[in-house]
């Protein structure tokens, strides 16, 4: 009897939540998130937006450490619910953006191709190097990201990397304080 | 008449510029207003050179300060304007055909842009390619060698997306493996023939039905592939962590017996025909449920010797990486034609819980382990060896005239990589296995303890994974059940083995 009613009740826990998003960052983290953000807009004039606290999904393109703070080079990627959350390569490219992440983050986490959401507050636009170039990219201070460790594959796609099967690694961070 | 000429020839000119000026004109409406002004001034520079009857500048060709060497030319009365027109229209035809050329790279270029290589429809990876050394203590007959060096894997790999509905077909051959399978005659006494090669080794097709049921249902797969058997059978021989395959998968070697526990037994194979849906619910319970052949890869030639049987797989993430699953297989088995051993006629099922921890706060460190029990019917078959029915009276029915048996399998495997210092890369792995091939019999027990070292050169699993393994078997067999005479002294399972394998993967 008791066993029946603890299926039932994970049954209907798993049936309530496959509906939605999964809950990636805690909720005073999201709390405030600009639901209408336009990223091309911002791309275009990065100084005319500051201070608004925005979700950000894309593909971690570069990252390296200055200081106590992580920089990550992404491009912006969409963030989609099917067939598998987050963000998703469409073929179209918007552009690039930099996310500035106060602490470090495991080497691991930082590869190329990773796909990564990040949450916090645009900043004004800073002078990256790139691949040996200086670019201006509109810049956003991290209050949390997630990051799956994808590899350069979307996310939906990762399960059938290869002649087998293997999980898809993914982990949250957050800056100290959120 | 040279004057003459000169007009004329200017007016040739002007009425070319005019014209072209009129196709410039009509490009400059489309064009940003700073590149249309600039087609503008050179119209109009090449407008005024022509009324002052001097030949337009002409940069393409070979000039002395800002003049073609042919103006020049003209203009010191070297060249007669017939030859300086002669000259310039062969410029233009050698301008147009720089211009052809130029559209021919860009149309060259755009081609190669959507070759399917280039797009993510057809890839190409090598899934393992492994040399091996294995040395054994257990004797071999007269022509073999206790040191052997092979080549264990040979797999060359072969993906794509079309699109979201088809989002993967994969294409595995194994070169290694082209030796051919016997047939299992449904005749008592009778020895297969060889029926297949297993060159074809694994290829399917994903079909996502509708995009907004991902991931709770993510995709249907059609095809031959590895089984969602657990956690060992799924996982590609490139990314394993010990050399040998698990008991779960096949052991023993031989003919059977009465006793149903000897002979090679697959107890779970590892690759099928099947039909299953997969998907995943609240991104934490994962699931596979489907029908398959049951026959191993070769039934793509032989062909499927029974009903076929129901298959699925709950898992259940603890985290994104630690997981608890169970795994169900039901239906009925022939022995006749069959190409798994140790499968008899009748009733058959397997029941499987497994689980893997890979730790978060131990990086590097991670447990896995499973436990299978499952009934084989009666009468167990060796491939190649003639068997048709339930009947334990080997003259008339073949096999190995065993009743039905309860097999019962399990290991643990725990492996720590280390991530800095002098031994960076250096992963240490320990295993313990045991396989009963009859619970209800004694003296049959097959076990092994594999202490293993893997170097790492390349580690980005499931893509990389190049490496050296260096694996050393403690090997235990009971024996044959009781009564039973046993001579360990040839059964690879009853001596250790030491095994080197050297690993390349990319894709």
């Amino acid at each position: 009897m008791f066993a029946n009613r603890g299926a039932a009740i994970i049954l209907a826990c798993l049936l309530l939540g496959a509906c939605g998003a999964p809950q990636l960052f805690p909720k005073s983290v999201t709390d405030g998130v600009d639901a209408n953000f336009n990223f091309i807009a911002w791309r275009n004039t990065p100084n005319a937006k500051v201070d608004r606290k925005v979700q950000i999904g894309g593909k971690v393109l570069e990252a390296g450490s200055q200081g106590n703070e992580t920089i990550i080079i992404a491009i912006q990627l969409p963030i989609v619910e099917h067939p598998a959350y987050g963000p998703k390569d469409t073929g179209k490219r918007t552009g690039e953006f930099a996310i500035v992440f106060a602490g470090t983050l495991p080497p691991h986490a930082l590869a190329s191709g990773h796909r990564i959401i990040a949450v916090g507050t645009t900043q004004k636009a800073k002078v990256i190097t790139v691949e040996d170039s200086k670019r201006t990219l509109p810049t956003m201070q991290a209050h949390c990201v997630h990051i799956w460790k994808t590899g350069g594959r979307d996310i939906a796609d990762f399960s059938s990397v290869g002649a087998g099967y293997e999980t898809l690694e993914e982990d949250t961070y957050c800056a100290p304080g959120y | 008449m040279r004057r003459i000429r000169i007009v004329l020839a200017a007016g040739v000119l002007t009425g070319a510029v005019l014209f072209g000026a009129g196709e410039n004109m009509i490009l400059a409406g489309e064009l940003p207003a700073e590149q249309a002004s600039s087609h503008r001034s050179t119209l109009q520079v090449a407008q005024a050179s022509s009324e002052s009857q001097k030949p337009p500048s002409n940069k393409s060709g070979t000039s002395i300060g800002g003049e073609s060497l042919e103006d020049i030319l003209l203009n010191k009365g070297t060249i007669t304007m017939d030859e300086w027109i002669k000259i310039k229209a062969e410029e233009e035809y050698r301008g147009a055909g720089r211009d052809f050329r130029l559209d021919s790279i860009e149309n060259f270029k755009t081609n190669v842009e959507s070759l399917p290589i280039l797009t993510d429809k057809v890839n190409f990876g090598l899934n393992a390619l492994q040399w091996l050394y294995t040395h054994q203590d257990a004797h071999v007959p007269e022509g073999k060698s206790q040191d052997n060096i092979s080549i264990r894997r040979s797999e060359f790999l072969f993906w794509g997306k079309i699109n979201d509905t088809i989002p993967r077909w994969h294409a595995l051959y194994e070169f290694q493996s082209i030796n051919f399978g016997n047939s299992t005659p449904a005749t008592a006494g009778a020895t297969g023939t060889p029926v297949s090669a297993t060159f074809f080794r694994e290829s399917y097709i994903d079909f996502r039905p509708v995009q907004a049921w991902a991931p709770n249902l993510n995709y249907i797969r059609l095809g031959i592939f590895r089984m969602p058997f657990g956690i060992f059978t799924e996982t590609s021989g490139g990314l394993r962590d010990v050399i040998s395959s698990p008991y779960l998968t096949s052991v023993g070697s031989g003919l059977g017996n009465r006793t149903g526990t000897a002979g090679t037994i697959d107890f779970i194979q590892e690759r099928d025909f099947f039909l299953d849906a997969r998907g995943k619910i609240a991104n934490r319970l994962e699931y596979a449920i489907g029908i398959m052949n049951n026959n191993n890869f070769h039934a793509n030639a032989t062909g499927s010797n029974q009903p076929k049987a129901f298959y699925s797989r709950a898992r259940l993430f603890g985290t994104d990486v630690s997981f608890v699953s169970f795994t169900t297989i039901l239906g009925e088995s022939n022995n006749a034609g069959t190409n798994i051993n140790g499968r008899g006629k009748g009733a058959f099922d397997r029941w499987a819980i497994d689980a893997r921890y890979t730790s978060k706060l131990i990086p590097g460190l991670m447990i896995q382990g499973e436990w299978w029990q499952g009934h084989d019917g009666a009468n167990q078959t060796t491939v190649g060896q003639g068997a048709n029915g339930a009947c334990q009276i080997t003259a008339i029915c073949g096999g190995s005239g065993a009743p039905g048996v309860q097999r019962r399998t399990w290991y643990v495997l725990g492996k720590y990589l280390i991530n800095d210092g002098l031994f960076q890369n250096w992963e240490p792995t320990v295993m313990y296995e045991q396989f009963d091939p009859s619970t209800g019999t004694s003296n049959d027990l097959y076990t092994r303890t594999i202490l293993g070292l893997t170097y790492y050169f390349e580690n980005f699993p499931p893509k990389v994974q190049s490496k050296i393994q260096f694996n050393y078997e403690f090997r235990h067999h009971q024996g044959n059940g009781p009564g039973v005479a046993y001579d360990s002294t040839f059964d690879a399972f009853a001596q250790n083995a030491f095994l080197v394998q050297f690993q390349i993967r990319f894709m």
